[in-house]
């Protein structure tokens, strides 16, 4: 096995990205975040990878955290407020020479 | 999940040189696209130390007083963003102390909140045929068409956004509803890319479960 890339690709590994041989369901879910983020060890990688292949459930929560989080982006407010008039009327008096 | 690349090319569009000689000069246009552009992320940091949105406006109107009028005196010792940040943080700061409330980033980041991801009910035990996989595994949503999810579910999961704890609220407010990249929000709050993920992941798994509940409360 060649790999010349740092473990985690330099990341810190969290409290459960530990070597196992197997990741099982429970183990997944607190796994996800980093899956998603790309932080889990190569091993851990390649473990949680073989532990989806294998298991529609799991593969179904992936599904429901990644709408969970597209729903999340949906709920920004594109609209920002106008800054107050006190804060444009101090911006104005700078072009006038105050300060 | 990364941010769309027009909105990082928007925020990235004009450098801290550009928009300090326009604040400077008074620059009304780039002055107004600036507060509009730093709004969400000013008024989701302020509103992470105090109790009501209406004080985190409040503070964000008073941290762009406090940066107008005091642009000449900014050094460029450190990045625009950066100096505009502190300002913030010390507005809120201040109104935190009259709410009497512990500042959200005041003890270490990681502690506190240490539910797991998903009920360990949900999963077989030690005794059973396959101990750690699904006892109650979860079902998968019905879509609804063009939406992720209906409008009910999508106010139930911005209701309980709300009520996450502060720090996670803030977390998930930055990087998943404003789409600010995870080194962006390090950079911003002085987190490790490791405790910023620890909060990401509790945010994300307690909004996952919500509306999990909600989706299968509403199959029935």
């Amino acid at each position: 096995m060649h790999n010349s890339a740092p473990p985690n690709n330099g990341h810190s590994p969290s409290e459960f990205d530990l070597p196992v041989d197997e990741v099982s369901c429970q183990h997944f879910v607190e796994l996800v975040t980093e899956y998603f983020e790309g932080a889990l060890s190569a091993r851990t990688l390649s473990r949680v990878e073989e532990h989806l292949v294998m298991c529609d459930w799991c593969v179904t929560y992936v599904e429901q955290m990644r709408a969970t989080i597209a729903s999340l982006r949906e709920l920004t407010d594109e609209r920002s407020p106008e800054p107050p008039d006190s804060v444009v009327a101090a911006l104005r008096s700078r072009r006038a020479g105050g300060a | 999940m990364q941010p769309e690349p027009a909105v990082a090319a928007a925020r990235m569009a004009v450098s801290d040189e550009q928009t300090l000689a326009a604040l400077r000069a008074g620059d009304e246009g780039a002055f107004r696209d600036l507060f509009a552009r730093s709004y969400p992320m000013m008024k989701r940091v302020a509103r992470s130390y105090v109790a009501s949105d209406a004080v985190a406006e409040e503070i964000v109107q008073e941290t762009w007083m406090a940066i107008v009028t005091g642009i000449d005196r900014f050094e460029g010792r450190s990045a625009l963003g950066t100096w505009i940040f502190s300002i913030l943080t010390n507005q809120a700061k201040t109104h935190s102390a009259r709410e009497k409330r512990a500042m959200p980033f005041s003890c270490v980041a990681t502690s506190g909140d240490e539910e797991p991801a998903v009920d360990p009910d949900r999963f077989q035990k030690d005794d059973d045929a396959w101990p750690g996989h699904w006892a109650t595994p979860p079902r998968p949503w019905q879509k609804p068409e063009r939406r992720l999810l209906s409008l009910e579910a999508r106010d139930h999961l911005k209701a309980a956004l709300s009520q996450l704890p502060d720090r996670q609220r803030l977390i998930v407010g930055l990087r998943d509803v404003e789409g600010h990249s995870a080194e962006e929000v390090c950079n911003l709050l002085g987190l490790s890319q490791e405790n910023q993920r620890v909060l990401l992941h509790r945010g994300r798994s307690r909004l996952r479960a919500v509306l999990e509940e909600y989706l299968d409360a509403a199959d029935v």
